[in-house]
């Protein structure tokens, strides 16, 4: 599954992506093996806003397609 | 460290962490607001007392989540924390932590204890990190990094004596490295640690991975610069997770789950659109009207001051020059200073209480085709009320492209100043009936806002495609938390601004005004007679006239005779200056717009016989004050914002391009369509 197909409230973990991603998100916390939650979203659902590792990070649907994420266990 | 200069300290933290309040509470308001060189950067410095004779000067470095740059913009943190230059070198550094987030905030601190900096961490919002039940083992914590850690309250002041005490003692970590970088890395590192000379690996790491020159001898690794720096984020954050682990303990559920309520209506379509809409009318309301109080008392003080001073002054040349050339400058300062106060009162506000964050949230999707994000809604709203403070609301944006493609487009937005203009031309041309029960005028007028806001999005849109894109960090923002408002801050933020436009801006208004002074009151006559039975010279026969009678040919084809010719002119200081001019040349009494606009519908063209003021020029005059940059003080602003003459003059060169272009088909299609 990927993190923009994430439901508000809904909870994953984050995987190994195959492609390469910015930096910038693994700095801010956002690490295979965290736990991401939707928290809100945009009109559109772009962006999308997350909680990883006690932080918002907000980013942009684009990004989070591709971002690959275990299947939600908190519906 | 020279015994000459003082002790240097630096403030280095994730964004939200509270560091400007810190900055703000250690350096009161010995501050200075610079720019960081090539970049459109704010750069904070301020004088702090460290010890009972001590003096510090702090930097507030822009907030970055880890000192490896994304983008050009957050390159200004580290080249300022590993500059060659003696005199710029940090002495100490002090790295923040948001007492209720401490696991990310220590992870660029630690990359600055891996340089070898003096360091000191101070833990901010202690207060709700007490209201929230998180508890944080001091010894042990300090005991792990190897640094004193102070915990400090901006709003009361509580722990800064500790906190000024450990800056003037603090030592590099004993712990560090926090992270070290080893196997297929090492031939590079050595290399590169040969070319700067610097004894700590950590140091060549940096400058190795930010070096786009070095990239090919990084990747020989096998990791590029990319994946080097990935893995570096996943070892910090292992420690990072280990130590704090026993270290801190904080379960805030419940909080978050409040908050999260909150922002998803602040985020709604209709609600969220509700809230964001009554912001921003307030925000209107207030530049528009809240305003007029303050500047009509600033208006009425300088008309006095001008009266009394004519009177005590014997008539001549320096009476007339004092209350005619340089006064009316100074007032011309000194009005946009109720608008500037009360723009950045509210953008404070908004930026303090957190909520901005959701602003730029929702507003993304919608600004994004025009490469702005939705920051730049505040200077574009701003801006139809007046473009100086719009202008100069742009500092806020974090992004130097960004904020430099709203400097470019804000001045297009239909400000308070064309309003008379319109109002004139409008009343001249375009008829007094309903149509379909709607007014012709109204509709007009309507339509003039409509074009600046489109003109402005459409100019971004196409200088976005045109101008090519350096490095950009990719759109990853943290959303604060929601905070209550600091009172020092907000107050800090709306007098530095006031102050460094007065200061800045200020000197080029009056210098400009004195010199359109200068050219409006000789000629080639020489000056006129300033004794007591002075005659004001005609404008006609003034310098400013000649001007507008040279560039008359010029005009021609946009439909201007020289008496428009010379308005245009000499509305250079202001547009609304068209006006008055009109009034002058038509040897109209007052500024009156009712009387002028009779006096000019009775104005026959020579070579017609009909009247002048036609639907042709008219809409022609509309249009060229819709885009031409007729504004010094703009000018003033936007040089003094972009710290680059070459951008302001290009920009007047721009828009008085469109505004010909678009004034000349105008006139050239009615004329035709009418004949």
């Amino acid at each position: 599954m990927k993190l923009s197909e994430l439901g508000v409230g809904q909870k994953a973990l984050i995987l190994q992506a195959a492609v390469e991603l910015p930096v910038k998100l693994f700095e801010m916390g956002c690490l295979p093996g965290e736990e991401v939650e939707l928290v809100f979203a945009a009109p559109f659902r772009d962006p999308l806003c997350f909680r990883v590792q006690g932080t918002l990070v907000s980013m942009r649907r684009e990004l989070a397609d591709l971002i690959p994420i275990t299947e939600p266990y908190v519906a | 460290m020279s015994p000459k200069r003082a002790l240097r300290v630096a403030l280095v933290g994730r964004p939200n962490t509270g560091k400007s309040s810190l900055f703000n509470r250690l350096t009161g308001l010995n501050q200075k607001v610079g720019n960081y060189p090539g970049v459109t950067m704010e750069k904070h410095l301020g004088l702090a007392k460290i010890g009972s004779n001590t003096l510090a000067e702090v930097i507030d470095l822009p907030g970055v989540y880890s000192l490896h740059p994304s983008s050009d913009d957050e390159r200004v943190v580290l080249d300022a924390l590993t500059t060659a230059s003696e005199a710029e070198r940090s002495d100490v550094v002090v790295g923040l932590a948001d007492g209720t987030n401490l696991k990310t905030c220590l992870f660029v601190f630690t990359q600055v204890l891996d340089l070898g900096f003096p360091a000191v961490l101070a833990v901010t919002m202690v207060d709700e990190m007490e209201r929230r039940g998180a508890q944080l083992d001091l010894p042990a914590l300090e005991a792990a990094l190897g640094v004193r850690v102070v915990p400090v309250n901006s709003r009361t002041g509580m722990g800064f004596d500790a906190l000024r005490e450990a800056i003037a003692s603090a030592k590099p970590s004993k712990q560090a490295p926090f992270f070290q970088p080893a196997g297929a890395h090492l031939p590079w590192l050595q290399k590169k640690q040969e070319c700067i000379g610097a004894g700590l690996t950590y140091r060549a790491w940096l400058d190795g991975l930010s070096d786009p020159d070095f990239a090919a001898e990084v990747r020989e690794s096998g990791r590029g610069p990319e994946r080097a720096r990935a893995d570096e984020a996943i070892q910090r954050y292992r420690w990072v997770n280990q130590w704090l682990k026993k270290v801190y303990h904080y379960d805030p559920v419940r909080d978050r789950r409040a908050a999260a309520r909150f922002d998803r209506f602040v985020v709604h379509p209709l609600w969220g659109s509700v809230l964001l809409f009554s912001v921003l009318f307030v925000l209107f309301q207030a530049l528009f009207y809240g305003s007029s109080v303050p500047m009509d008392a600033i208006d009425g003080g300088i008309a006095q001051l001008s009266a009394w001073l004519n009177a005590a002054l014997p008539a001549g040349f320096f009476n007339h020059f004092l209350t005619s050339g340089l006064l009316p400058g100074i007032a011309g300062v000194l009005i946009f200073l109720p608008q500037i106060a009360l723009l950045f009162l509210f953008i404070a506000l908004l930026e303090e209480s957190g909520y901005m964050a959701r602003v730029v949230f929702i507003m993304d999707r919608f600004m994004r085709p025009f490469g702005l994000s939705g920051k730049s809604v505040v200077p574009l709203v701003s801006g139809t009320a007046c473009a100086i403070p719009a202008v100069m609301s742009s500092r806020n944006m974090e992004s130097a492209r960004e904020r430099w493609l709203a400097i470019a487009v804000t001045p297009l937005m239909t400000c308070s100043a064309r309003l008379p203009v319109y109002a004139l031309i409008i009343g001249l041309v375009v008829p007094n009936t309903p149509w379909i029960g709607i007014s012709l005028q109204g509709l007009t007028l309507f339509g003039l806002y409509a074009l600046g806001f489109v003109a402005a999005l459409t100019g971004s849109a196409l200088l976005n495609r045109w101008v090519p894109q350096q490095k950009s960090a990719p759109f990853l923002m943290e959303m604060p938390p929601y905070r209550m408002p600091i009172g020092r801050n907000v107050f800090t933020a709306v007098w530095t601004r006031s102050k460094s436009f007065v200061v800045e801006a200020g000197k080029i208004i009056v210098s400009i005004s004195v010199v359109l002074w200068f050219l409006a009151n000789s000629g080639p006559k020489g000056l006129p007679n300033f004794s007591a039975e002075y005659e004001p010279m005609p404008i006609e026969e003034s310098y400013l006239g000649s001007i507008g009678r040279g560039i008359q040919p010029v005009l021609a084809p946009l439909g201007y005779d020289w008496k428009i010719s010379v308005a245009i002119a000499s509305s250079f200081v202001a547009r609304e200056v068209f006006v008055g001019t009109m009034a002058t040349l038509y040897s109209v009494d007052g500024d009156d717009i009712a009387p002028v606009r009779e006096r000019m519908a009775e104005e026959i063209n020579p070579s017609t016989g009909e009247p002048y003021f036609n639907l042709a020029v008219g809409v022609s005059l509309l249009l060229f004050y819709a885009f031409a940059l007729q504004c010094m003080s703009t000018l003033a602003v936007v040089v003094r914002e972009t710290r680059s003459w070459r951008f302001a003059l290009i920009q007047f060169a721009a828009y008085a391009g469109v505004a010909y272009l678009a004034a000349w088909s105008a006139f050239r299609f009615i004329s035709y369509l009418s004949i």
